[in-house]
């Protein structure tokens, strides 16, 4: 197993916080940093994948493996993680649906547009395998896919030249925004929740500052000078989420997309504001991780086997919301629902890694 | 207990007003009528509208009596495409009947809305919209109508929030200001409130977000399908004993899909009714209007 470091940790938090985020209108909600700035865990998650993607793809001597190993290491994981979508939405719509029999109460077939699926499974379960029907709070693992399969692009570019790869991501996601291109969601209208086009921008960026920063430490002298910018970009975020101050996207200028807060989209001021987040708390490991081991080490080891856990963790959110509603809430049925959930994230890190362990004959290290 | 919010005086007022453009208004007026006439008996507000017998606009397993369905009030926006003679533009939001089968909710309320508005071509984009109006939906929805670009939102809304167990204050003040943004941009707004089943019948904090549907659609001025009561009262007429697999919430809710297209369709048409021209009049004194005559570019 994987030392603690920094990347794991991150990780781990942003998995904590999605899992957190995902139980909507529990106390512990308004505790996250989501709340308190125009970004949130997403981004963190998606950017932290694309930092992974920069190490994975390097022997430790940070010498680069064959292209083609790097291909198949990436096709690899996409496989595995449109699994685990599968299994995911397959589970969440037997919950629901067996959370309506069990309480005879239809209302719960609504639950995050699963309604959708029971009333029309002949087109629902085709676009379930297509990746086009996607349940609320089911959308992320989908765009992972998408992003992860289209990774090898960048990565053999980025071979080339990080900067080439950086323009023709940066060009995507600009022309995205322009054109508002989005890949579509069917059954019925609308589009996905993440616009693949936009957020690969952060996957490549993630990559290609990885591969920066281990090639020299510019990057480092830099986000070290840029830090007063960081935590005034961070105080500005917390102003504008808790006073609710956004643009009225009816209202900006064309293109519309350069200037409104949409997560679907990852527009440039959650681009900048992420940034700002990065710069104003990548110094921050560091002064904690002597301090508060144990949580090091319990985060450490979510971000590690981070799939499995945010898989487990969607189930899990979605169990508790159920139990939120049946008991009704407060605070006790809050900190119930969210301890389990903490704990029973924890175990499954451990499960998967005991289980990798007892396959493998000699312990990797 | 039931709050209508009708404007009699108004719509003979506006007679000259509309001089103008006066066919779309009377003809829909007329089928409002007709309608309305149809339905197993008309609410109690719409003296104009008693008069004379149609056939049957709601189906059999759909009849409510109107005072019990719905809350009409004005939409200028439809109105004022109806005068320009431009298809409606429809947004409709949230559901679960299936998006893409022939026979679901948006393809019924459309065959329902240009069966009472002959010679009108609606136009509708169903959208999913899951998660609470509370805590990020409601900017969701912003997106939505920008992309859509409609004349109507017919929002179905509540379920979600009263999922997740929002407090009913919350969800009220994001569904008023989610509701007042759209129709600062003119865009009409109609609203759904949650459906009824029995499990929840005694629930307090489902009926409290209910209850903020319906506040809200009554300061915000907008059209309410009042779901909740007519689920209810289909529920108490039809208790037929016939085994249902799934027991009797689920054939209710089945029946509560079936009809919310006829449903929608009729507040529809009956606020289509109320209002008077495509020129916005002084609305009822005691609120100050929220429309104002501006429509988005587009």
């Amino acid at each position: 197993m994987r030392d603690p470091n920094a990347i794991d940790f991150w990780r781990g938090f942003a998995l904590v916080t999605i899992f957190i985020n995902h139980i909507p209108g529990n106390t512990f909600e308004r505790y996250t940093f989501s709340q308190y700035g125009i970004s949130d865990a997403a981004e963190l998650f998606v950017f932290l994948a694309g930092w992974s993607i920069g190490i994975a793809t390097r022997g430790r001597d940070g010498v680069p493996e064959p292209p083609m190993k790097s291909v198949v290491r990436l096709l690899n994981r996409t496989v595995e993680v449109y699994r685990a979508q599968l299994t995911v939405m397959l589970l969440a719509l037997a919950i629901i649906a067996g959370a309506a029999l069990l309480l005879d109460n239809p209302l719960i077939l609504e639950w995050h547009n699963a309604g959708g699926f029971f009333a029309d499974p002949i087109q629902s379960v085709c676009g379930m395998a297509l990746l086009t029907y996607q349940l609320g709070y089911f959308n992320i693992l989908p765009l992972y896919v998408l992003l992860i399969g289209v990774a090898p692009i960048f990565v053999l570019v980025g071979r080339f030249s990080l900067v080439a790869a950086l323009i023709l991501s940066g060009g995507l996601y600009l022309a995205s925004l322009v054109f508002e291109w989005n890949v579509p969601s069917w059954p019925g209208e609308g589009n996905w929740y993440f616009d693949p086009f936009c957020w690969q921008v952060l996957l490549v960026l993630g990559f290609v500052l990885q591969r920066w920063n281990a090639r020299s430490d510019t990057l480092r002298r830099w986000s070290h000078r840029l830090f007063p910018a960081g935590i005034v970009i961070v105080l500005a975020g917390i102003v504008l989420a808790v006073t609710e101050i956004r643009p009225d996207p009816m209202l900006v200028p064309e293109p519309r997309l350069l200037f409104t807060f949409e997560k679907t989209y990852l527009t440039p001021a959650r681009l900048v504001h992420f940034l700002g987040v990065l710069l104003a708390f990548a110094p921050v490991y560091a002064l904690l991780a002597p301090r508060i081991g144990r949580i090091v080490s319990y985060l450490t080891q979510l971000g590690r086997n981070s799939l499995a856990v945010f898989s487990m963790g969607s189930i899990l959110s979605l169990i508790a919301q159920l139990v939120r509603f049946q008991t009704g809430g407060g605070l006790l049925i809050d900190m119930l629902v969210a301890g389990s959930g903490l704990i029973a994230l924890g175990l499954t890190a451990w499960f998967v890694e005991w289980r990798t362990r007892s396959k493998s004959p000699r312990p990797r290290t | 207990m039931v709050r209508r919010m009708a404007y009699p005086q108004q719509v003979s007022e506006a007679a000259d007003v509309s001089a103008a453009r006066p066919r779309p208004f009377i003809r829909a007026a007329i089928l409002a009528a007709v309608v309305l006439a149809a339905s197993a008996s008309p609410p109690r507000a719409e003296q104009t509208a008693d008069a004379g017998a149609g056939e049957p606009s709601l189906s059999m397993e759909c009849r409510v009596p109107g005072a019990q369905l719905y809350t009409a009030a004005k939409l200028g926006a439809v109105r004022a495409a109806l005068a320009e003679k431009r298809p409606i533009k429809l947004l409709a939001i949230g559901g679960s009947a299936a998006p893409g089968a022939s026979a679901s909710y948006p393809a019924k309320l459309e065959a329902a809305l240009e069966q009472a508005l002959p010679k009108v071509d609606v136009v509708i984009d169903h959208r999913g919209l899951p998660g609470e109006v509370a805590s990020g939906a409601a900017e969701r929805l912003r997106t939505m109508v920008v992309e859509a670009e409609p004349d109507l939102v017919v929002w179905q809304v509540g379920t979600h929030d009263a999922i997740a167990r929002v407090e009913a204050d919350a969800f009220e003040s994001a569904l008023s200001e989610a509701v007042a943004w759209i129709k600062s941009h003119g865009i009409d707004v109609v609203l759904v409130d949650p459906i009824y089943t029995a499990s929840m019948a005694a629930d307090a904090d489902y009926n409290r977000i209910v209850e903020a549907v319906r506040t809200v659609a009554t300061q915000q001025q907008v059209p309410l399908v009042r779901r909740y009561e007519a689920l209810h009262y289909l529920s108490s007429r039809s208790d037929r004993g016939e085994g249902h697999m799934l027991g009797r919430q689920f054939r209710l809710n089945d029946l509560g899909l079936r009809c919310m297209a006829e449903h929608v369709a009729l507040t529809i048409v009956t606020s289509l009714a109320k209002t008077e021209t495509p020129a916005e009049p002084k609305a009822a004194p005691a609120v100050p209007p929220l429309t104002g005559t501006q429509r988005a570019p587009g």
